[in-house]
């Protein structure tokens, strides 16, 4: 049996970070949340196997943790999912480095797709 | 008994004897009456020969009376019979003198016979012819004086400008015409002669003609008269107008044969007449129409005739004294009348315009024009002319001027209000350049109103928007459309404020394009209010979407759980709720893409894409989600498209839903696609209700929705053709529908093939929300 993969999930409302956990764990993905997108900037060991970041959350754009993230060396190899309300920003999370973005809401198979390709 | 001799003697006839013994010509014998003619003696003749006798006349050196008489003489005896010599002149000596008489002689010459047939002598027998000879002479030189006359008179006829021609008998045949009335009357002679009058002229019967001349050929009084014929004259019909007098002709035997008719034209003097009295009329009646009245003013003497219309003016029925006119005139225009006659005296012309009251105490005016008259030492006499009664027109006028009066007026109130509003106003010509602002657009910008003139106001606009409102403007006016235009405008204070521009194509009466008149209007606190609203909905949608993506996750979740265990009705409830999370969410989509395209922000992300086979996907989808329409496609080869794959998605799915949801009866929906023109063309064809023609254009509108019958209300906020309508004109395409109601409609839109190379970035389409300027 496969190790499960951990997937860190970032996002400031709760019921995203409930409903969403239960989704990747139904997936078989062992799931690490928070809402505070700065302590991912700190994070110094135990990397997860992909980040799933909202980009719109309190005090932090998400874009800019992921620049910061993939200009460490340490943790530009995790893969980073850019997630948001608005399609439109898509462009802008791709430049800011992330390896895929998914707009809210989203369809279980959608998501779950572009995380067993990352992974 | 008389004997030969004696006759021979007494005869009066003039004998001589002749011998044959040429070349002498003897006298043998010769009678008293030779000698009495010759005034010779006998001894001066017998047995001469007649030569000697009568040698040749010395003064007849060329009338060869020898060699005629000699002739004469051998031909008598050769042919044995009288030979005559006539009418030759054979002048006779008057005896006792030099001098000779004129005689002029026809002589037979008479050969007497003997037994033996020949000649035995010639008797010689001269009569004297003088008198008869002169006689024929003077009446030749008679003849030819009278035929030099007749030629003359001849010459006279045919040459006379004047018409003559003579006619003969009942039928009036006309015996003769000179070439002047030929040309009047513009016939040939050949025509005209011999033939009856009336065959030539067949149109100058029944004009009395005929009795005329009748009249003049029975009782001999000549008539004299004027007639008009119609006369064919190169080419054309005249009226020619002749003036005649026909006088009798008589023989000398004083009966009347013929009629002389003397003819000349006078169709100048009378066609100069009629215009003259044509003029005259015309004048006259010039003078009718406009009723003006006349008045001749004898200035030494004061005394003034006056017409009958003159004094109806003056409000009398008939002409008055001149004092009884001045007495009439409005007081007040005394002064001027006055002037007017002193200037009048020097100008030569009088001029003026006067009220009249009448009895009645009513008012007219009268204007009053006349030439003066001066006698040898410049002392003006008299004065002519007219008066005509100008009361309607003064009161016209007195209209107008109150009109304009009203209408400066009313260009007061235009001022003032213009400047107090809080609307700028401008006028452009018809090349846009402004001519017009206000005091208001003057107000805001803080600069003087020559600043603005032509393309000056431009300055005044936001940079980023200047282009913009100005490129809008050329196109506008370019195509005499309505102007319309919102932009940013630097206040002299130094906000910026937004306006909206209206401008309204003017045209001149004659239909040309004059320019515009329009408007500014501030409508700042709209824009904060709308950004507000739009900044209101976009946070509100996007809040909504998070508790909208939990409760999906959930549904997801909890419908994977339960058909995992096998809950398959549970299962199915949760889909259709899923189904209907994603209504919610479209629906949020759709919200926040108004406020997008409200602001403006409306992004675009352009890729290359194979436009048939990602159609196909997009049909493939919604296919699943409707099991009553199938979904036909009709592709034709498209190629590649480079456009925002996501959006042009959202519109090909919003038409075939649409399409779904207005043909609740029918059971298919048939997409076309094609290339027309450098251009992608889709239809989605449905066979729905359709749309009434008169809301045809307005399904494009935000917030339209297509009613339908009580039973059949349709959901939706009406947003979808809105949005799809605004990604295809950001996507520079075009978008329509065809439809008939109750029989479906067609929605298409074209986009173009291939565009500029672009990066693949994203691409923004409007210019930035820059809002509020407090």
């Amino acid at each position: 049996m496969n190790v499960m993969k951990n997937i860190m999930l970032v996002d400031d409302d709760p019921g995203i970070l409930d409903s969403v956990t239960v989704m990747l764990e139904l997936g078989g993905y062992n799931v690490m949340s928070t809402d505070n997108g700065a302590q991912l900037m700190n994070m110094e060991s135990d990397f997860p196997d992909l980040i799933l970041l909202d980009i719109w959350i309190s005090g932090v754009d998400g874009r800019d943790i992921c620049r910061h993230l993939k200009a460490n060396e340490n943790t530009n190899k995790i893969p980073i999912v850019l997630v948001s309300a608005s399609r439109d920003i898509e462009i802008s999370a791709v430049k800011a480095g992330a390896n895929d973005f998914i707009s809210k809401p989203f369809e279980m198979n959608d998501l779950l797709n572009k995380i067993a390709k990352l992974t | 008994m008389v004997e030969y001799k004696d006759i021979f003697d007494l005869t009066r006839a003039a004998l001589l004897i002749i011998a044959t013994d040429a070349p002498s010509y003897t006298i043998l014998d010769v009678n008293n009456a030779y000698l009495s003619v010759t005034n010779s003696s006998r001894e001066e003749l017998i047995n001469k020969s007649v030569f000697a006798a009568f040698p040749a006349n010395p003064t007849d050196e060329v009338s060869k009376n020898i060699e005629r008489t000699i002739f004469s003489f051998e031909e008598a005896v050769r042919t044995k019979a009288t030979h005559t010599m006539s009418n030759y002149r054979y002048d006779i000596p008057v005896r006792g003198t030099d001098e000779f008489e004129e005689r002029y002689w026809t002589t037979s010459n008479t050969p007497v016979l003997d037994e033996d047939g020949k000649v035995k002598f010639l008797i010689h027998s001269p009569s004297n012819v003088t008198e008869l000879f002169k006689l024929g002479e003077r009446e030749k030189a008679g003849i030819v004086a009278l035929r030099e006359q007749r030629q003359q008179l001849y010459a006279t006829f045919m040459q006379t400008p004047v018409g003559i021609a003579i006619f003969r008998g009942p039928e009036l045949m006309v015996d003769l015409i000179n070439p002047s009335l030929c040309e009047m009357v513009g016939k040939p002679m050949k025509e005209i002669i011999s033939k009856p009058l009336f065959e030539i002229f067949s149109y100058a019967k029944g004009q009395g003609i005929k009795k005329v001349m009748e009249g003049v050929r029975i009782t001999g009084i000549p008539y004299k008269g004027q007639i008009m014929v119609p006369i064919l004259r190169k080419r054309k019909i005249e009226d020619v107008y002749l003036n005649f007098v026909c006088e009798p002709f008589r023989e000398i035997d004083r009966s009347i044969s013929a009629i002389i008719a003397v003819v000349t034209e006078v169709t100048d003097q009378v066609m100069a007449k009629q215009k003259l009295e044509e003029a005259e009329e015309r004048g006259r009646l010039a003078v009718d129409a406009v009723e003006m009245g006349t008045y001749d003013l004898d200035l030494s003497t004061g005394e003034m005739i006056t017409s009958k219309r003159f004094a109806n003016i003056f409000g009398f029925a008939e002409p008055v004294p001149r004092k009884e006119y001045v007495r009439v005139f409005h007081p007040d225009d005394y002064a001027r009348r006055e002037r007017a006659h002193e200037e009048a005296v020097i100008s030569g012309r009088l001029f003026y315009e006067a009220r009249i009251i009448w009895k009645d105490n009513s008012i007219h005016w009268g204007r009053v024009e006349g030439k003066v008259y001066y006698d040898a030492d410049r002392k003006a006499t008299r004065i002519l002319g007219t008066l005509l009664d100008i009361t309607e027109q003064k009161l016209a006028k007195e209209e107008q001027q109150k009109l304009i009066k009203l209408l400066q007026d009313n260009e007061q109130l235009f001022r003032s209000i213009t400047t107090a509003a809080p609307t700028a106003l401008w006028m452009s010509d018809e090349n846009g350049a402004i001519t017009y602002v206000n005091q208001t657009w003057i107000d805001w910008t803080g600069r003087p109103f020559e600043e603005h003139m032509g393309d000056g106001w431009t300055i005044f606009i936001v940079e980023e928007d200047r282009k913009r409102a100005g490129d809008k403007f050329l196109t506008d006016l370019n195509n005499r459309n309505f102007y319309e235009v919102e932009f940013r405008l630097k206040h002299a204070d130094g906000t910026v404020r937004w306006c909206v521009a209206n401008g309204k194509p003017q045209n001149n009466e004659d239909g040309t394009f004059r320019g515009y008149i329009g408007s500014c209007v501030d409508i700042t606190e709209q824009k904060n209010l709308q950004q507000q609203k739009d900044d209101f909905i976009g946070i509100a949608s996007h809040e909504l979407k998070t508790p909208v993506t939990s409760i999906k996750a959930y549904t997801q979740v909890l419908e994977l759980m339960l058909s995992k265990v096998g809950e398959t009705k549970e299962s199915t409830l949760i889909k259709r709720m899923d189904k209907q999370v994603n209504r919610l969410t479209s629906l949020i989509g759709d919200l926040l893409d108004v406020t997008k395209i409200n602001s403006g922000r409306l992004q675009f992300n352009d890729t290359e894409f194979d436009f048939n086979s990602y159609l196909h996907e997009i049909i493939d989808d919604l296919q699943r989600t409707s099991a009553k329409h199938r979904l036909i496609e009709d592709f034709e080869p498209t190629g590649i498209v480079f456009a925002d794959k996501d959006r042009i998605g959202q519109v090909v799915a919003n038409l075939i839903t649409n399409a779904i949801k207005y043909s609740p009866r029918s059971d298919k929906i048939i997409i076309h696609t094609s290339c027309q023109g450098g251009e992608l063309h889709l239809c989605v064809q449905d066979f729905g209700i359709g749309i009434p023609e008169n809301n045809l254009n307005k399904v494009f509108e935000q917030f339209y929705r297509v009613s339908g019958d009580v039973q059949h209300t349709f959901p939706g906020l009406g947003l979808g053709l809105y949005i799809s309508s605004e990604i295809i004109q950001r996507e520079g395409g075009r978008i329509w529908v065809k439809s008939k109601e109750g029989q479906g409609s067609i929605f298409c839109f074209a986009l173009p093939l291939r565009k500029a190379v672009a990066t693949g970035e994203n691409v923004q389409r409007a210019p930035k929300e820059l809002i509020n300027a407090k």
